[in-house]
């Protein structure tokens, strides 16, 4: 079957992807999750071909690849691990993109070769204990003092938080001017004050080590600020329009993976004297999960291939998050359920697709508040 | 010392067909058994210079095959593609690709895979280094320049045979020797970014239409079926002791196992 909004490249990037994901994540893919451990033997070799610079330019040590291709990479790598998927579409679209966006000259020499070749880790910090949905009021501040921006941050749930080597912090430059005094620094591993909390011990996505960042007086040199003072929300906003494209295709390639593993159980699995998808009651289980990832993969591409024609992508990718995220709780939901008791241990892929779904309604902005986003665009008539 | 590799590719179905075989960007791909072929050109061009060129026959979706090759590290693609090929032969497939290869030379060089995942002839490789009137190594593992001569390594099931061939020379590579490398992201870009396939057709290499297709085929597919292997699951009982001897008794009595 050909797929809108794919060309012959996409379909030799999935045809590559899926072939190094089944032969180097697929036998370890349960292990990791069940350790929580991040398999760094794996992804020194994703680093080597170019995984952690998917859209970077060739020319800065990238794969120099569009936004479709960027989408199919993580759908196909989340099919096999959604920690993996995480890690990497985060690393590439709320770390290095906002950098290639909004660096300049000096900062993309400075940090994306190391980021897109995977020496260098990525993370986007900007939640705070109190700050989710409502990014405008951190707390973190970045003061000037002598050339140089004293930085006081607690940042949570930063994905990659226990192995990042380049951090995007959102702080307060300007703690009077409100919304417009929000600036985004890059903080790197090893600076003095940069501490690493402990790991969280989460549902799902075990093999992200997530974990908080705090930075206590850390001194930042005054060229480490990313695009200009108080341009720290449209650098976030951004970047995010960006990452939900990835966290889209993250739950896309989870609910794809818990699809064929329900169509899998379900021509094998008797009961009755027939297999359990000879019953109705799972055929219409079956015809559901397909028709939901199908509809996210259209609307997931449709947002990335807006972005590579340069159109506003606003509302498509918020929509595409929204859809594939909870299409993706869904699937996985009656996966579980046709494989009924044997789908609640962990001795079946399934139970960890569950888990792994669930977060993706919540991270890079909740359900909640994409629909906030679609409906404001909607209502002004966009 | 630069070496000219010309290895031989297919654009092979995936899946098994039934009825008609129907060829389409979706259920192509570059046969599994070309890719150590490819790699060991490649290994040979990394180690003393050069250029691969890569050349298949086929219709127009071998494209995508070609430049899976050139994203892996070929330098050059080239595709036979002609409405007057459909139905040929492996004999055919032969003498078009060495008319190609004649316009391809000079060459060190001529690769295959052992076989093709879709037909499995193993015809081809041999048949084309017949026509050309060069040295044909089969099953090989492995390839070292010489002062006067390369000495190839070739493997069968319990012995090895070393050859002393000059080149101009044509190889089948034997797929456990040469593990494709992973193809990198940067490589899938570059390759169709810049996607560079030089489209051949019949009169280009001077092959009359009666000598090709069909018409030129000594050989036809008279039906294509689909096998469908029943397997059947037996349990074997008693001591662990017991259940091993049981089973080598089996396998010996199938013929698996056993002088």
């Amino acid at each position: 079957m050909s797929e809108p909004f794919l060309n012959a490249k996409h379909r030799m990037l999935r045809r590559t992807v899926r072939a190094f994901c089944e032969q180097e994540l697929r036998p370890i893919a349960a292990e990791i999750d069940q350790e929580a451990r991040f398999p760094w033997e794996v992804m020194e070799k994703m680093g080597s071909l170019g995984y952690f610079g998917i859209q970077a330019p060739a020319e800065l040590g990238g794969a120099g690849l569009d936004t479709v291709s960027y989408a199919v990479t993580i759908e196909e790598i989340s099919r096999v691990s959604g920690s993996i998927g995480l890690c990497l579409s985060v690393h590439n679209s709320v770390a290095l993109y906002p950098i290639l966006a909004f660096g300049n000259r000096e900062q993309h020499q400075r940090w994306v070769p190391g980021l897109a070749a995977g020496k260098k880790i990525g993370a986007f910090c900007l939640t705070e204990p109190n700050v989710g949905s409502d990014a405008s009021a951190i707390t973190a501040t970045a003061l000037p003092e002598d050339g140089q921006w004293r930085v006081n941050a607690n940042k949570v749930f930063v994905t990659n938080g226990g192995i990042a080597d380049i951090c995007l912090i959102f702080a307060r430059t300007d703690p009077a001017a409100g919304r417009k005094g929000i600036s985004v620094v890059v903080a790197e591993r090893g600076t003095k004050g940069f501490v690493v909390g402990d790991l969280e011990d989460l549902c799902g996505m075990r093999a992200n080590p997530v974990s908080s960042i705090r930075l206590y007086d850390c001194m930042l040199p005054e060229e480490n600020l990313l695009g200009r003072t108080g341009q720290g929300l449209a650098i976030g906003l951004a970047a995010l329009d960006t990452g939900r494209i990835g966290i889209a295709a993250q739950a896309l390639g989870i609910a794809q993976a818990a699809l064929e593993e329900g169509v899998r159980y379900a021509n094998q699995r008797q009961q009755f004297g027939v297999p359990i998808g000879r019953h109705q009651a799972i055929q219409m289980m079956i015809a559901d999960m397909a028709t939901q990832v199908d509809a996210a993969r259209l609307l997931v591409y449709r947002a990335a291939s807006l972005k590579d024609q340069g159109e506003p992508v606003g509302k498509a990718a918020a929509q595409a998050k929204l859809f594939a995220a909870e299409a993706a709780c869904l699937v996985t939901d009656l996966a579980v359920q046709i494989h009924g008791g044997y789908g609640y241990s962990k001795a079946y892929a399934v139970e960890r697709y569950y888990r792994d779904a669930r977060v993706t309604r919540i991270y890079e902005g909740t359900s909640e508040v994409h629909r906030m986003v679609i409906a404001r665009e909607v209502l002004a008539g966009q | 010392m630069s070496i000219h590799s010309i290895v031989c590719i297919k654009s092979v179905v995936r899946t098994a067909p039934d009825g008609v075989g129907r060829r389409t960007p979706e259920n192509s791909e570059l046969n599994p058994f070309d890719r150590p072929a490819l790699e060991a050109a490649l290994r040979i061009k990394e180690s003393l210079g050069g250029t691969v060129t890569v050349l298949s026959m086929g219709p127009p979706v071998g494209v995508e095959a070609l430049a899976e090759a050139q994203a892996m590290g070929a330098d050059r693609a080239v595709l036979v593609c002609d409405a007057a090929l459909a139905g040929s032969d492996t004999l055919v497939t032969a003498r078009v690709l060495a008319a190609a290869v004649q316009h391809l030379a000079p060459y060190d060089f001529l690769f295959f895979g052992t076989r093709t995942s879709d037909s499995d002839t193993g015809q081809v490789g041999p048949q084309t280094a017949t026509l050309l009137e060069i040295p044909f190594v089969s099953g090989v593992k492995q390839m070292e320049p010489r002062e006067h001569a390369w000495e190839i390594t070739r493997l069968m099931d319990d012995w090895q045979e070393l050859w002393r061939v000059n080149v101009p020379a044509a190889v089948s590579i034997h797929p456990r020797f040469f593990a494709p490398r992973p193809i990198a992201l940067g490589g899938i870009a570059l390759a169709h970014d810049h996607l560079d396939v030089q489209n051949w057709r019949l009169a280009d290499l001077g092959i009359a239409h009666d000598r090709a297709g069909l018409a030129g085929s000594p050989t036809r597919v008279a039906k294509l079926q689909k096998i469908v292997r029943k397997r059947s699951c037996r349990m074997l009982s008693g001591e662990p002791k017991e259940q091993v001897e049981a089973l080598v008794e089996l396998l010996t009595a199938k013929g698996v196992m056993g002088s």
